[in-house]
């Protein structure tokens, strides 16, 4: 794959990168890849900011010694929330600091799930996710749709047209309903993570 | 040690058949299942990088190793005891990445911990001094600039770390890391120049932080005894100090006195080693760490205290030495230094509770002897505070300590709760 870097640089005998740049991106065709419009995402609300005093954040640790005498690896926080009586424990990373944001990045997320419902950030992404992918899903089956009927129309050739019209409106009622299937499906999924 | 029951092997094993190796030194399956995450990590990571760079050599020499065979080359190693970090090579230590190997002491969260509330301290008393030399403008700029000295540094991780919380808010710091290990001195500059490539540490650190070999038990004996010590290749911290601070600093600090003044640290900090030869044999010291780690950075040597003492340290002081225990020598001789170098605040790590009340008596002890002049009793106006900062988990809770609690944190002296074994933290601090 050719990667911006790789690309021979032309230089005009001045060190400007501004010239540089509108030179490769003069090299570039000045067209997007797809022809439907981009659309901007809608922006997502802002992220929750929890008061540091509701918090108790610990270091979950074994008992008897400690320091020089032992060397633990274990590194998990643990966040109480207590407002909402929300707990959170990270054991991602074998830093204690990144641990730590990661629960209280986790928390927050937890918290506004809790208070806003649906239209918490959480809630928005999924369903965002979930819509994204029934659309891929339904494109698919247009696509392997739209193949088979020409495969079926080469098979076909020598049949009746009349026939295979028949068939494709049977086809796309069941593409229909696995549709809608697969959309219950993934909401579902949604619902339970 | 309890033997890992059956069941809990069985079903480690059934779910990876490299648990049962990490569980004979993590003994709990949820450690187990991160340590094996981490290595996996590793393994895959280390793949990646060598299949970029050493494809073609290894297709050559036929030496290629999949992650697979790595990763339970590694397991292995991890269940004769090597202490996971000299297996991936580095240790998390603040927003740092320290480096770790053979000979030098891994780094611990609970060093960690107090690194942070020390430099806490420091800004705080920074703001101290400000605001009471705000009314005499001469010296604003001094509230401006820091000195801190590390005693057994290791790998470096303490200076390091306090670099990176304390930069930002002093004009001038000064770091001086000292170990007496010449692997460990290594490690720690490889550490340095490490976490400014990867940006954890600004690169003004390449001139703020220095670290330098001395040996910390070694009195040092001034002209007044009458020793020389410049054949011996180790100086004293005291050496160490004059030849180089002073030369560095020379335009600050107004030398009235001859240069055997020793210059002005604000804040002495050490992790210095502190477990007794009983502790490191009787079980109570892990066998990873007994195995792999240096004894030089756990065990105190027994044998050089006892003629140190007696033959040129100040009477009251040399009586009291021979009283302490063979694992405490270094914080009585660190508290000497600390008066020496009128630190602002000493922070030590200490074992357990005990250990830090028995430095808590020998500060007692020292001030009342009065030797040193510049301090009053304790607790009276700009005199002396000691503190220990208790690391049990109950004690954390009772008390608020955490690291990043900003202003709530209150710690009681030595009431805390809780008399359960955990590390002690000790602080001192005179005006």
């Amino acid at each position: 794959m050719l990667k911006p870097h790789s690309w021979p640089r032309i230089s005009l005998g001045s060190s400007n990168p501004n010239t540089y740049i509108s030179l490769y991106t003069s090299l570039l065709p000045n067209r997007p890849f797809t022809t439907t419009p981009i659309l901007p995402a809608k922006p997502l609300p802002p992220r929750l900011k929890i008061n540091d005093a509701d918090l108790t954040i610990s270091y979950l640790k074994g008992t008897g010694p400690g320091g020089q005498k032992i060397n633990k690896t274990n590194s998990a926080v643990q966040i109480i929330h207590a407002p909402s009586g929300i707990v959170v424990k990270c054991q991602a990373t074998r830093s204690r600091s990144q641990n730590e944001k990661i629960a209280r990045s986790l928390l927050a997320d937890k918290v506004e799930a809790q208070e806003k419902g649906d239209q918490s950030r959480v809630a928005l992404k999924a369903e965002a996710a979930r819509k994204k992918k029934a659309s891929k899903v339904k494109k698919a089956r247009r696509k392997y749709r739209d193949l088979d009927l020409e495969k079926g129309g080469e098979e076909g050739a020598s049949g009746d047209l009349e026939g295979e019209e028949v068939d494709v409106e049977g086809e796309d009622g069941d593409v229909n309903v696995e549709e809608r299937k697969a959309e219950n499906g993934s909401s579902e999924k949604g619902l339970s993570t | 040690m309890p033997r890992l029951s059956t069941s809990l092997l069985l079903k480690a094993y059934q779910e990876n058949t490299l648990l049962p190796l990490l569980l004979k030194e993590c003994r709990s399956l949820d450690s187990a299942r991160n340590e094996l995450r981490w290595l996996r990590e590793r393994a895959l990571r280390d793949a990646q990088e060598r299949s970029h760079f050493r494809q073609d050599q290894d297709q050559v020499t036929g030496t290629h190793i999949g992650w697979r065979t790595r990763l339970r080359a590694m397991c292995h190693r991890r269940s004769q005891g090597v202490p996971l970090q000299y297996l991936l090579g580095d240790q998390p230590f603040g927003d740092l990445e320290i480096l770790c190997r053979r000979g030098v002491l891994i780094p611990r969260s609970d060093t960690e911990s107090y690194t942070y509330e020390a430099a806490r301290l420091v800004r705080q008393m920074a703001l101290e001094t400000k605001d009471n030399n705000s009314p005499t403008p001469s010296q604003p700029h001094k509230a401006k600039s820091l000195r801190i000295l590390d005693l057994c540094t290791g790998t470096g991780c303490m200076a390091l770390l306090l670099h990176a919380l304390l930069a930002s808010h002093f004009d001038r710091i000064q770091i001086t890391g000292v170990d007496i290990s010449p692997i460990a001195l290594n490690l720690a500059r490889r550490n340095l120049e490490h976490n400014i490539r990867l940006g954890g540490l600004d690169s003004r650190a390449r001139v703020d932080v220095e670290f330098h070999r001395a040996d910390v038990l070694r009195r040092n004996n001034n002209s007044s005894n009458g020793i020389d010590t410049s054949g011996n290749a180790i100086p004293t911290v005291e050496e160490l100090l004059l030849s180089n601070l002073n030369l560095t600093t020379q335009s600050e600090i107004e030398h009235t006195e001859t240069t055997t003044t020793l210059p002005k640290i604000d804040l002495l900090i050490s992790n210095p080693p502190y477990i007794s030869s009983t502790d490191f044999h009787n079980g109570t010291t892990a066998r990873s760490v007994r195995l792999f780690e240096p004894k030089l950075a756990l065990v105190p040597p027994i044998d050089i205290p006892a003629t140190t003492d007696t033959a040129h340290s100040i009477g009251s002081k040399g009586d009291e030495g021979d009283n302490d225990k063979p694992e405490d020598i270094f914080y009585r001789r660190i508290l000497e230094l600390s008066l020496d170098v009128r630190a602002r605040i000493t922070v030590l790590e200490c074992g357990d509770r005990m250990q830090a009340e028995r430095v808590v008596g020998m500060v007692k002890g020292m001030n009342s002897s009065g030797s040193e002049g510049d301090n009053e009793g304790e607790g009276g106006g700009g005199g002396l505070k000691v503190e220990v900062w208790p690391d049990t988990e109950e004690d954390c809770l009772s008390n608020g300590f955490h690291v990043r609690d900003g202003s709530s944190v209150t710690i009681d002296h030595l009431t805390a709760a809780a008399a359960s074994v955990g590390i002690g933290y000790m602080v001192t601090w005179l005006h």
